[in-house]
């Protein structure tokens, strides 16, 4: 009997032919790469995770990320370096009288899944809905004095507003609150849009996949009716670390993003080869802000030490790397508004912060101060520690990551809003003074006024404000409003800061004048 | 008996364990003098040097906000030994104390123990850990209770293993026969022979905890910025690698010390306690 040896895996392969199975591999390993360097595939940093389809919820940019590749408007923002904004969906749109704006939609524009035609009833359902109570709509301040959407006809209507309204043409039209949604397919899905991906878009491209936390894969939108998108697919990855960012976009992984001010110098002195940088003044504005209405800080000049313990320009120097100036307030250089400087003045003067603590009776005071988990602000606030402690203050730190952070100051989120002390924070912002002061009337404590600065002063000046078409006018009273925050000693302007943008030459990127990008315009280069 | 048959002269004689002690009174003498042996203040901001290579004006650079590396590692050097030897102990004296019942306890209770030692080492350390920094404040305290949850059940489960061998061993038998009490069999006969391996493992786990320290506070979910634990550091080396890499490098040289420390004197107390190992050399 003979004894057959049993064959070892792969005994029969050759040395040419593992060489040729090899080559094989690294040919199929390729493929994606091949597939993303001919430019059918976008990857665009999120430096946070949108929080759904639905406008009702919208909070700030990154939902406008999302929604301008998915949805449409009546008019959106230009991309370039000037303020302005172009035709939608609108083929005309008119401001007829100060309380009315008529619109005319373009023909044939269609919802996708089979939802039809866009018509006025879907701007009108779109725009209303953001004033029912029950909504609870976030950006409903986005709307000021809008009360509701007449349609005249299926393509034609009249937007009506209470009173004047500066910044419709600025804020409530291109912006989130102006976003378009199909009428029939929310209605059908409850009222609100709740499913993982939008029951019908309009916009250049279309969700596929929303991977929790990490990203959003959008693909071009056969039934988009405008020009069709460059980019077959745009997945918007969630890269909360602009260290972390800067790498993926070295590593390939992102085409686009944002990244932190320490880069800024190194990467004009050592551009990397297939990238571009732009940087551009941006219209954020980050301030520290200290609840005036903690039991701690009732004494005004406690507040005031406070704000005297914080030196700016150290901050800017640690945390901005000197790319960003000191801020004047929420207004930005160049807006309505903005102011030449403020009260107290940006350096620290820790011998008039004492001298304010010893007078309220105060030899050592111990307070804490919630951050977002970004290097920028926790160095901020390790500026701040190591400063304050010179005018005999104890600043404690607590990091949070966004989730957690953002909901500290929400009247609905649990009683945390209630013994919040010192937070530093940063808004997005549009380029007109109501999206700024709009989010620090009373009605707005326990929502996204943390300081819980209330000032009836304030509020009746904001109000006035939008309504007010004189510019110069316009322009007193939002300084006015930014001496009655600073007066609060509830807030410390810090800075506007700018908007760094790295990016793989392969593409053009289209970005509003403060930097930010607008997706669905982007392009191959 | 000669110092050379104690187990300080048989460690030694162990040319790991003379590294190993090197390196541990090292850290521990860097601890107790970092306020001497600092040459700044490891708070000072000097955002004038920031980013400063390792010189003989900062040893090994500085940080983002220019402060002296090398006086912000001696520092943590006191946060990594207080957070090590607390949680070992705490964690350890549980282990022990269970793990005796355990040993020593009716079936239904052994089994019960047996079942949270298992259920504990199963639970991912760092995963506990994110679970528990968003229900409590961070600090040291939080850092010290995830350790000790995550950890005590190992020594529990060594305790009683060692327990239940010795429990019906003959030496153990025979003094019962002699009337010697519970108490006399726990602590005189029981407690010495279980110490040996229990050493060992607290040995090994200091350096596992310093790890889980920085680990939490590079997560974000340590200790609050400022403090100058290792963790932070690795952290501030992490986010400002572009612009510097000796922050990074700075920060993970004592972690990979002190592992190879703490290490290495537990292999070298394994060779000398181990009866089995002694035998085989």
């Amino acid at each position: 009997m003979t004894k057959t040896r049993p064959s070892a895996p792969f005994s029969n392969v050759t040395r040419r032919q593992l060489m040729a199975g090899a080559a094989a591999l690294s040919v199929g390993a390729m493929i994606p790469v091949a597939a993303w360097a001919d430019g059918s595939r976008l990857n665009v940093r999120a430096y946070l995770e949108p929080d759904d389809y639905d406008p009702l919820d919208a909070s700030g940019f990154l939902e406008e990320l999302l929604y301008g590749c998915i949805y449409r408007k009546l008019i959106q923002y230009v991309p370039g370096e000037e303020w302005d904004w172009q035709l939608d969906l609108a083929e005309s749109i008119e401001q007829t009288s100060p309380t009315t704006i008529e619109f005319r939609l373009k023909e044939g524009q269609m919802w996708s899944d089979g939802y039809g035609e866009i018509t006025a009833e879907d701007v009108k359902f779109s725009m209303d809905r953001h004033m029912v109570e029950e909504n609870n709509s976030r950006i409903k301040p986005d709307l000021g004095s809008f009360t509701h959407v007449e349609v005249t006809g299926t393509y034609s209507g009249i937007i009506h507003l209470d009173r004047p309204f500066a910044p419709l043409w600025t804020i409530a039209l291109p912006y989130l609150a102006g976003t378009v949604i199909c009428k029939e397919a929310v209605e059908a899905a409850g009222g609100k849009i709740t499913t993982a991906v939008p029951p019908a878009v309009s916009g250049p491209y279309r969700v596929v996949e929303h991977r929790l936390g990490e990203r959003w894969v959008l693909e071009r939108n056969p039934e988009f009716s405008g020009t069709p998108a460059d980019f077959e697919r745009v997945d918007l990855i969630v890269v909360v670390d602009d260290s972390a960012a800067e790498i993926a976009k070295d590593a390939g992984d992102v085409d686009f993003t944002s990244i932190g001010a320490g880069s800024v110098q190194r990467l004009r002195d050592n551009p990397p080869a297939g990238s571009r940088m732009t940087v551009h003044p941006a219209l954020f504005y980050h301030w520290v802000g200290l609840n005036v209405q903690h039991p701690k800080f009732e004494d005004e000049r406690v507040r005031q030490a406070i704000m005297h313990a914080i030196d700016v320009p150290s901050i800017m120097q640690a945390a901005f790397f000197d790319v960003a100036e000191p801020s004047t307030g929420i207004i930005a250089p160049g807006l309505i508004g903005h102011r030449p400087e403020t009260l107290i003045p940006p350096q620290a003067d820790f011998a008039r912060a004492r001298e304010l603590l010893d007078e309220a009776g105060i030899d050592r005071l111990e307070i804490n101060i919630d951050v977002l988990n970004n290097v920028t602000h926790t160095t901020a606030a390790q500026v701040m520690q190591a400063m304050m402690a010179q005018a005999g203050i104890d600043l404690n730190i607590s990091v949070h990551e966004s989730g957690s952070f953002w909901s500290l100051g929400v009247a609905a989120d649990g009683d945390r809003w209630q013994d919040l002390e010192l937070t530093i924070k940063r808004f997005s912002m549009t380029p007109d003074p109501y999206y700024a002061t709009a989010w620090f009337v009373s009605d707005q404590i326990g929502d996204w006024n943390w300081e819980q600065f209330s000032s009836e002063e304030f509020d009746r000046l904001h109000d006035e404000a939008l309504s007010e078409t004189d510019p110069d006018l316009r322009d007193e009273m939002y300084r006015r409003m930014q001496d009655l925050m600073e007066e609060s000693g509830g807030y410390r302007f810090l800075t506007h800061g700018v908007t760094a943008n790295l990016f793989a030459d392969s593409i053009a990127p289209a970005t509003r004048p403060d930097g930010l990008p607008l997706v669905q315009f982007f392009r191959r280069a | 008996m000669s110092f050379r048959h104690t187990l300080a002269g048989r460690l030694m004689a162990d040319p790991m364990a003379v590294v190993a002690l090197i390196i541990i009174t090292a850290l521990v003498a860097i601890a107790v003098f970092a306020d001497v042996i600092s040459p700044h203040d490891h708070t000072a901001m000097n955002l004038a040097d920031r980013f400063a290579p390792p010189s003989s004006t900062y040893w090994l650079g500085t940080d983002n906000l220019g402060r002296d590396t090398f006086s912000r590692l001696a520092q943590g050097s006191r946060i990594a030994l207080y957070v090590a030897l607390t949680a070992v102990t705490i964690s350890g004296l549980i282990g022990l104390v269970l793990g005796m019942i355990a040993g020593f306890g009716p079936r239904w209770l052994d089994n019960l123990l047996l079942f949270i030692f298992d259920t504990l080492r199963a639970y991912p350390t760092i995963i506990l850990a994110l679970a528990l920094a968003a229900l409590m404040p961070r600090g040291l305290s939080t850092v010290i209770i995830v350790v000790v949850i995550t950890s005590f059940a190992e020594y529990g489960r060594v305790v009683r293993t060692q327990t239940l061998s010795l429990k019906n061993a003959e030496f153990i038998l025979a003094e019962r026969a002699m009337g010697a009490s519970f108490g006399r069999i726990v602590f005189h006969h029981v407690l010495p022979n279980v110490l040996g391996p229990f050493f060992i493992l607290a040995a090994m786990n200091l350096p596992v905890v310093i790890t889980i320290e920085a680990g939490m506070s590079f997560l974000g979910i340590g200790v609050p910025p400022g403090t100058p634990s290792w963790g932070a550091t690795l952290k501030d080396g992490f986010d400002y690698i572009r612009n510097t890499p000796w922050i990074i490098i700075a920060g993970g040289l004592p972690l990979i010390l002190v592992t190879l420390g703490f290490t290495f004197l537990g292999e070298a107390l394994r060779d000398q306690l181990d009866p089995k190992l002694r035998k085989s050399r």
